[in-house]
């Protein structure tokens, strides 16, 4: 499997357990590579895959108009980055078996995303001609093919991330054409404070009660109170949410835990473990 | 109950209207012309935006813009609006006095409209009126004007320079996209010049104009690929935007130059937004290392969704341990309370503070780490449970800031 992160921040590989990696595929786990998009470098390898451009330093004069063509001229960076992934889908081991089973993209934030899905729309109806063109056409079926390529949407557990995750849907599904499957409401606080535990918290503060309760615990009860009223609104916020997603999503909606421990391995195999449970 | 209880229920509850305190970062902020909001996506910038513009129209009789550069449409929901079109959407004095805001000036909001931005700003720098028209009938210019995600960054900087050159608002805040893009953003004005001016337009001109055939030596093997690559008909295209775009050279080179010293005066300021989440903050602390590098000026940093004190007591965590790790402890308070108290509630409610402790010592050591920033303001917003979108949220906020 191939982890791909669009935005190279890191981010993606340490959620691997991996140290920062490059444009080229680092296994992180048995099974499991990651990569980290340059557009830059996505631009170099085309032009020596399909062109036989050797690679050029970063000094030369036409190395430097090549990094702004592949990093500052609005249209090829979009490209670069969709084409990169698409040509990974397409490549061959040795045998002629798929390189990767499966790949599994960190797309940009939702307003960067949409304009990189719809990229290879926007340069179909301007290139006509030329090498480009069929390879633009692979990549927009790909995408457009929904037993292939699908979208899952994430979302949180707040007002402003699901209205978007409700625009985003709708946008991908009117201009993109991609299948959206799946919704997940990350960070998603599960544990409810029951009414016995209310009654226990607000008995525990009571002027009658605090000093001794206090003495016995060995602590003070009240910000026991605090977190416990901060838990309930936190889960109550996470149901609404999980509801009005449900509501306006025709697409399942998979709640995910609210983890304390720091992002790594572990954390990202706690939610692989939550989605697996969640969708089988 | 004590009255330390009845004042942490009141701090949740949050300040009545007459209670609202003195919006000290839009005191410090309404100083300025431009404030640029910067941070990683999620963090909650746009409400963070339209809340800083909300806090300078409290401490100042100013007319503030709040613009959204963001291609997502969020600035709409922050304000509990439908929509914002291309035309600003005014919230009166009343409106915002409604809404529960002392308001002294006027908060005006808009989103960044990419296509006539991008056409003005062609025509403000076209020679003639002929060249524009070239320009702006040339489909490759018509695409990469209002299709392609990286058109945002150069159409943004020039409408922020436009509009403050128009002096139509006291101060200009801005909402830009996560902070990767942002810092496109900043260096838009430099790239745009470098664009218009670099080798590789002269070589797709062609010597006067002679066309792509009449190209030098160095030139030839880049040219070849382009036209195997694109097909001549649109490297044509390419080439002609490309012709006429070079007699924009000395306008956008200027406007570039103009715009940095802009960035880099004392009437702006740079305010990052982050959450202490790890991934978030540590792309907030790149940016504000990025900021010194450009010398451009850091006035605040907004921590959005700090978990209450509360959570880091260490009284209350070892109230907590003994909750959930003393057996006998339920039956103890039984007695006490004059309830039955099973071990589970006990253990349970325990947890909950413990759950809520973790998240709050991860976030400290986080915030800790801003010390190093030196005299930059901190503003810390709690994390709000409740919805914050509409007006009233963002008035909530703006209080806090």
């Amino acid at each position: 499997m191939l982890s791909v992160a669009v935005d190279a921040k890191g981010d993606l590989a340490a959620a691997l357990g991996s140290h920062p990696v490059g444009f080229q595929p680092h296994v992180v786990e048995r099974n499991i590579s990651v990569i980290e998009l340059h557009p830059e470098e996505s631009f170099q390898e085309y032009l020596r895959i399909y062109f036989k451009v050797p690679r050029f330093t970063r000094l030369t004069p036409l190395a430097k108009v090549f990094d702004f063509i592949a990093t500052g001229v609005p249209g090829p960076r979009d490209m670069l980055v969709v084409g990169k992934i698409a040509y990974e889908e397409r490549r061959r081991d040795g045998n002629g078996r798929p390189m990767w089973d499966l790949i599994v993209v960190d797309s940009a934030a939702s307003g960067q995303a949409l304009g990189h899905l719809t990229a290879p729309r926007a340069m179909l109806s301007l290139v006509r001609g030329g090498v480009i063109r069929s390879q633009v056409e692979w990549i927009d079926r790909l995408l457009r093919d929904h037993a292939r390529t699908t979208l899952t949407l994430c979302a949180l557990p707040e007002e402003m991330p699901v209205v978007e995750a409700v625009e985003l849907y709708g946008e991908l599904r009117r201009q993109a054409g991609i299948a959206v499957d799946v919704c997940f409401l990350n960070r998603v606080v599960t544990q409810s404070v029951s009414p016995a535990q209310r009654k226990l918290a607000e008995a525990m503060v009571a002027p009658e009660h605090c000093d001794a309760v206090q003495e016995r615990l060995g602590g003070s009860p009240e910000p026991l109170l605090e977190a416990a009223a901060l838990i309930d609104r936190l889960h109550e916020a996470g149901t609404r949410h999980a509801r009005a997603l449900r509501a306006k999503l025709p697409i399942p909606v998979i709640p995910l835990a609210l983890t304390t421990t720091r992002s790594g391995l572990a954390t990202s195999r706690t939610i692989a473990d939550a989605v697996s449970e969640a969708l089988a | 109950m004590t009255a330390r209880v009845e004042r942490r229920r009141a701090e949740r509850r949050g300040p009545r209207r007459e209670e609202w305190p003195s919006f000290a970062l839009g005191e410090r902020l309404g100083a300025l012309e431009v404030v640029i909001c910067a941070g990683s996506g999620g963090v909650g910038k746009t409400t963070i935006s339209a809340s800083i513009a909300m806090s300078i129209a409290a401490a100042q009789d100013k007319r503030v813009l709040v613009l959204t550069v963001d291609p997502a449409r969020r600035l709409a929901t922050a304000l509990g609006l439908k929509g914002i079109g291309t035309d600003p959407v005014v919230l009166s004095q009343t409106r915002l006095r409604r809404a529960g805001l002392p308001a002294h000036g006027e908060v005006v909001a808009a989103q960044l409209d990419m296509k006539s931005a991008w056409d003005r700003m062609i025509e403000r720098y076209s020679p003639d009126r002929k060249t524009a028209q070239k320009i702006l009938n040339n489909r490759f210019y018509q695409r990469i004007s209002d299709s392609f995600v990286g058109s945002h960054e150069y159409a943004a900087m020039e409408s922020l320079f436009e509009i403050h050159e128009t002096g139509e608002y006291d101060c200009l805040v801005i909402d830009t996209p996560p902070s990767r893009n942002a810092l496109d953003f900043l260096e838009a004005p430099s790239r745009l010049s470098d664009y218009v001016g670099a080798r590789l337009l002269s070589w797709l001109a062609g010597p006067s104009g002679l066309g792509l055939r009449a190209v030098n030596f160095a030139a030839a093997p880049f040219i070849r690929i382009a036209d195997r690559l694109l097909g001549s008909e649109l490297l044509a295209e390419v080439a002609d935007f490309v012709r006429q775009l070079q007699q924009l050279y000395g306008g956008i080179q200027q406007r570039a130059r103009e715009v940095y010293r802009l960035l880099r005066s004392p009437v702006v300021g740079f305010v990052v937004v982050t959450t202490l989440e790890p991934g978030p903050f540590a792309e907030a602390e790149f940016f504000c290392t990025k900021l010194r590098e450009f010398s451009m000026p850091l006035r605040a940093v907004v921590v959005n969704r700090m978990l209450p004190d509360a959570l880091r007591d260490p009284s209350g965590k070892v109230a907590a341990t003994t909750l959930t790790e003393d057996p006998r402890v339920a039956g103890w308070l039984s007695t006490e309370l004059g309830q039955r108290i099973s071990a589970d509630t006990a253990r349970a409610l325990g947890d909950h503070f413990l759950m809520g402790n973790a998240l709050a010592q991860r976030d400290w050591r986080q915030f800790s780490r801003l010390a190093h920033l030196g005299d930059v303001a901190i503003a810390r917003v709690p994390l709000f449970t409740d919805d914050v979108s509409q007006l009233e949220g963002l008035v909530r906020i703006a209080g806090l800031l």
